[in-house]
């Protein structure tokens, strides 16, 4: 009877003692992503529409994109995020925090002679034309812009 | 009567005589392996349509009696002696419209390695290759007396949509944000493959060099129906590449310069070469080596290439090279041209 009482305890005391301990902690903070705290984020997204002109479009590309807090780091190059431009590629997408945001956008021209001075683009050919632009980005919204380019 | 027993006799005394000589010869452990030298000739020849020159690497298979893989052969075991006649021909309507002779040149040093790199004998010949054209490699040994042969069709023009060569695009590749090639699909292209250069300048007491760190993109393969194909080229890769390749070390800075991109077409050809070199996957572990040389094994494609170069990093680019969390300790320095993270508040 007492070995049958003892041996009880025994299991009773094990099975309090795992039920009390808790979930292991990684010192490192290296969770599964469960528990993080997902980042807010919203999407800017930019239309960057190339205007046209009596040039050929071949002659007119994307040359810029790039993403500033505020205009002082626009103007002095510091950019949270700079896209990869493409000339087949219409829509470019920034994931950001909720806040306004500077863009800025640029087009080239690589025409040869006097044409990209004839088409407003100073300097000639690899002149450059800038569309400069603030955005608001809202927490898990998207807002869209399309930068204006002067004629 | 004794004559029956007498033939017995030697019946039985042959027979045992020839068991004896049978067990003498069994006991011995050595057993030749090997047999004679083929001298089988091996080839290589990749034509390229962006290059003026081209070249022929003509070898042979070797036998040593040590073990192969421990001894590298002696240069001359590698080499055909004698007469070796190399020649290109191109074909239009079944008919030879170009011949080139291709001449034997030692300029070109061989990548040191388990093979010797001494009698690195190529050859050469002033071409230039025309796409979609038929051409026939003919080599003539004369110490074997053969002739060996392959032909390929060369693949069509590579256009490339992106990158272009256009300085003020600057090329961004940091965690989050990836690079895509993109170029036309080129007729009898069997397989493509995009190279990225990052140059750089590495000062280590007060000496600068230039200096250059190649990262080889996956194959990829032709598509179908597709108006273009592309490589997305890993902005996080990148710099977990820098970081592995290159060291920190104390008083060492380097200054981004620049990427280069290199699209590289190859035809079908190198397409089963390299499939059949490959390493095995599954129960098939020994794959038989493509070869399209008759007489011969080896191969004998073409190939197409495009360079873009001296592409220009964004700013956010090589602030990440600066400071991010994989390369901040190589020292790099920041778009502003120094290592200082503060300018932002000083300026």
């Amino acid at each position: 009877m007492k070995i049958r009482s003892l041996l009880f305890t025994m299991i009773a005391g094990l099975f309090l003692m795992t039920a009390c301990d808790p979930d292991p902690v990684d010192p490192n903070g290296n969770g599964n992503g469960e528990n993080e705290t997902p980042k807010i984020v919203g999407t800017l997204e930019v239309e960057f529409r190339v205007p046209g002109s009596f040039l050929p479009p071949s002659r007119v590309l994307r040359a810029d994109l790039s993403i500033a807090k505020n205009a002082e780091d626009l103007y002095r190059g510091h950019y949270l995020q700079v896209a990869n431009v493409y000339n087949s590629k219409l829509i470019y997408q920034f994931d950001l925090a909720p806040g306004s945001y500077y863009y800025q956008a640029g087009i080239v021209c690589i025409a040869e002679g006097d044409s990209c001075s004839a088409a407003g683009f100073p300097g000639g050919k690899f002149g450059m034309k800038w569309a400069v632009g603030t955005a608001t980005v809202k927490e898990n919204g998207t807002t869209r812009v399309i930068p204006q380019f002067t004629r | 009567m004794l004559g029956i027993i007498s033939v017995k006799k030697t019946i039985k005394y042959g027979f045992l005589a020839i068991m004896l000589l049978a067990g003498i010869y069994s006991c011995s452990t050595e057993i030749d392996i090997n047999t004679t030298n083929q001298d089988t000739p091996i080839v290589y020849c990749i034509l390229n349509t962006a290059d003026s020159f081209q070249y022929v690497r003509l070898q042979k298979t070797y036998l040593i009696e040590q073990a192969a893989l421990d001894y590298p052969p002696h240069p001359d075991s590698i080499i055909f002696p004698g007469e070796i006649v190399v020649s290109l021909e191109r074909w239009q309507n079944d008919k030879v419209v170009e011949t080139f002779r291709f001449k034997p040149t030692m300029d070109i040093p061989k990548d040191t390695g388990f093979f010797p790199t001494e009698k690195n004998i190529l050859y050469q010949a002033k071409a230039r290759i025309l796409p979609e054209q038929l051409y026939r490699l003919y080599i003539y040994i004369g110490s074997k007396e053969k002739v060996l042969y392959a032909e390929t069709h060369t693949l069509g023009s590579l256009k490339v949509v992106d990158p272009i060569p256009l300085s003020v695009r600057k090329v961004s590749l940091y965690e989050g944000n990836n690079y895509t090639c993109r170029w036309e699909p080129v007729s009898k292209a069997g397989v493509y493959q995009v190279m990225v250069r990052f140059n750089y300048n590495e000062t280590k007491d007060g000496v600068t060099t230039l200096k250059s760190l190649n990262w080889p993109q996956g194959y990829s393969n032709p598509g179908s129906n597709i108006e273009y194909l592309s490589k997305d080229i890993s902005g996080a890769r990148f710099m977990h590449i820098l970081d592995e390749a290159l060291k920190a070390e104390p008083g060492v800075v380097r200054e981004a310069v620049n990427v280069d991109f290199q699209i590289l077409s190859g035809g079908v050809e190198l397409r089963y070469y390299i499939e059949s070199t490959a390493p095995s996957e599954g129960a098939l572990m020994e794959k038989p080596v493509y070869t399209n040389v008759t007489n011969g094994i080896g191969l004998f494609s073409s190939m197409a290439e495009v360079n873009v170069t001296g592409l220009l990093l964004s700013s956010v680019t090589l602030d990440s090279l600066a400071f991010g969390v994989y390369t901040r300790d190589l020292g790099f320095l920041d778009h502003t041209g120094d290592r200082d993270s503060t300018n932002n508040l000083i300026e």
